[in-house]
């Protein structure tokens, strides 16, 4: 796009692509690099730019003194449940909305999206009650349905738009050849839309695995505690803070998200800004 | 994709005109079929409880009064005589004009970068997506750690370089903890501007670049007569979707610094929890989450109207 033969424009854009970079990728080269250090190393006044006794301590003592591995459990079974009841609502509703006509369905996608700018602290005042109520408090499948909350706005967008795509005459067809809307719906749109369908189901987990407010609320056992406000509750104590098994155990947590991620991250950006860029 | 099957699919039996009038009804009852799940998960986790949140705000319902009653608009009174409370709009405003601004800057800039051609580049975007995906725990400590006042290494790196001349205690002061809020907010976002702006940069008319190029046209001027005006509705929406982001934001701010020191980061989202989990008084803390829903409103509208243009 630009133009960068002459020397000025290619310093300009070597010094803003360094500067900028830098800032991004520094810090998870910072936390990367801190886990691996001992304590000699990572409490000093002048850090050293790269471990220079690397040490699986910080890991070990992540994995074995804290419930670092039952907390990432409780966030897989969590943020996987939720993740498929998203992506299940999701895409009834974005197929509705797609291929269907009727009278209000304007409305309804309004209603359905404008969750997404309600505030979640205050939905969780009065969710609090409601979930104490059931009984739900403090248990996963509580905290599994309040997560529905988060994704299920823009999934049901990214897979409108995905669905809007596919060709009517194809259902068209197999409506004509006398086959019912849900079996149209699973046996011809579906496997059309897989990649569709894994973007939500990502972009659901990701929510759930990343939330705080939430988990951290509506959990109190430590033993059902996920991995967000797990982290925080072992290791970012003012008097007696591990730094660095707060890294390695960050390190842990991010693993799995970030590797989903990196199959996925194709799709996923074309869901996510479907419909909003053209 | 799904095109070649479309083409080869047999011809209609019945004509669509001949099917329309019975097909209508049913189209119409299918179509809400479908919405039925979602639709009741919707009443369920949003709906309720935010209409729950509007009843509750008119109420006095704290630890002294469990049972909620009704006292008309006490609560809103309370906040508008609250230094505190008015304090955290204006901290709100801090935290999203500066959050926004500087991802608005950073996320363009990272974009055109990504946008021109180098070796590594597909990698590159790649990598840049991962701020946005690390758990808001695992941010908050990355960046708790790099402002850490003792052993943090930018400390370090500013003293090493000469800009301050001894350690400073960003967490613990009040204009270095929103500094501190702010930069994490942006580093965190920064992906997902890129990501729109390179989507929008992919529309752009090379051709009439390359023209304006023959015509003389620097760097510069292409950036300002073609790149920025090609990418204004993109820039609106995700300025509207960064002030939406911005003002809802709470798990990274109450990770670093809960709103702290003293209330230098409460920001709307920290109140409100503090004011309903901590303090227990949830009919104060609805009322101020519904003035916080207030604030949301104007760039929800834009952004809602703008997901349904054409529906």
């Amino acid at each position: 796009m630009f133009d960068l033969s002459s020397l000025t424009a290619r310093t300009i854009f070597a010094l803003c692509a360094v500067a900028i970079g830098f800032f991004l990728f520094f810090p998870i080269y910072w936390l990367a690099i801190s886990a691996f250090k001992g304590n000699a190393e990572l409490y000093r006044i002048v850090p050293t730019l790269w471990p220079h006794a690397p040490t699986l301590d910080n890991f070990e003592t992540a994995i074995t003194r804290g419930k670092l591995l039952l907390h990432l459990k409780n966030s897989l079974i969590v943020s996987g449940s939720a993740a498929a009841i998203n992506s299940l609502l999701a895409m009834y509703a974005g197929y509705s909305f797609a291929k269907f006509q009727y009278p209000a369905r304007r409305a309804v996608m309004l209603l359905l999206l404008s969750a997404q700018v309600f505030p979640f602290g205050l939905l969780l005042i009065s969710l609090y009650p409601m979930m104490t109520d059931l009984g739900l408090i403090d248990t996963r499948p509580g905290l599994v349905l309040s997560y529905i909350v988060f994704a299920l706005p823009v999934s049901t967008y990214m897979l409108y738009s995905y669905f809007s795509q596919v060709p009517s005459e194809l259902i068209e067809a197999a409506r004509a050849d006398g086959a019912s809307e849900l079996r149209i719906f699973h046996t011809i749109v579906l496997p059309v839309s897989i990649p569709a369908v894994v973007t939500v189901f990502l972009y659901g987990f990701m929510w759930s695995w990343n939330d705080l407010l939430y988990a951290m609320t509506l959990i109190v056992s430590e033993d059902k505690r996920t991995v967000g406000p797990g982290l925080l509750l072992s290791y970012l104590n003012e008097v007696n803070a591990d730094w660095g098994g707060a890294m390695a155990a960050s390190l842990v947590a991010s693993l799995p998200i970030v590797i989903a991620f990196g199959f996925l991250q194709r799709w996923f950006i074309q869901g996510v800004t479907a419909g909003s860029v053209k | 994709m799904a095109s070649s099957a479309a083409v080869e699919s047999p011809p209609l039996r019945i004509s669509p005109a001949a099917r329309r009038g019975g097909l209508k009804a049913n189209e119409r009852r299918i179509g809400w079929l479908f919405l039925v799940p979602a639709l009741l998960a919707f009443a369920g986790v949003i709906a309720l409880p935010f209409v729950r949140a509007l009843g509750i705000a008119f109420t006095r319902n704290d630890l002294r009064t469990p049972v909620p009653r009704f006292i008309g608009f006490d609560n809103f009174k309370t906040i508008l005589a609250s230094p505190e409370i008015m304090g955290s709009f204006v901290t709100t405003a801090i935290y999203v004009t500066a959050a926004t601004a500087f991802t608005l800057v950073l996320g363009l800039a990272w974009a055109l970068i990504l946008n021109q051609p180098f070796r590594g580049r597909t990698a590159l975007r790649a990598a840049s997506l991962i701020p946005w995906v690390l758990p808001s725990t695992v941010t908050a400590f990355v960046w708790g750690w790099i402002f850490n006042s003792r052993y943090g290494v930018l400390n370090a790196g500013l003293i090493e370089l000469g800009l301050i001349d001894r350690q400073q205690a960003w967490l613990s002061d009040a204009t270095g903890a929103m500094t501190a809020v702010v930069v994490t907010k942006v580093w965190l976002s920064i992906p997902l501007f890129m990501s729109f702006f390179l989507a929008g940069l992919q529309s752009l008319d090379r051709e009439q670049v390359d023209a304006a190029r023959v015509d003389g046209a620097g760097n510069f001027a292409i950036l300002r007569d073609h790149i920025l005006p090609h990418l204004r509705p993109v820039v609106l929406v995700v300025i509207v979707l960064g002030l939406i982001g911005n003002l809802q934001h709470f798990d990274t701010i109450y990770a670093l610094t809960s709103g702290g020191p003293v209330r230098a980061t409460t920001v709307l989202s920290i109140e409100v929890f503090r004011r309903a989990f901590d303090q227990w008084d949830l009919g104060l803390a609805s009322a101020v989450g519904l003035l916080w829903v207030a604030t949301i409103m104007p760039a929800a509208y834009f952004y809602l109207r703008h997901l349904l243009r054409g529906v």
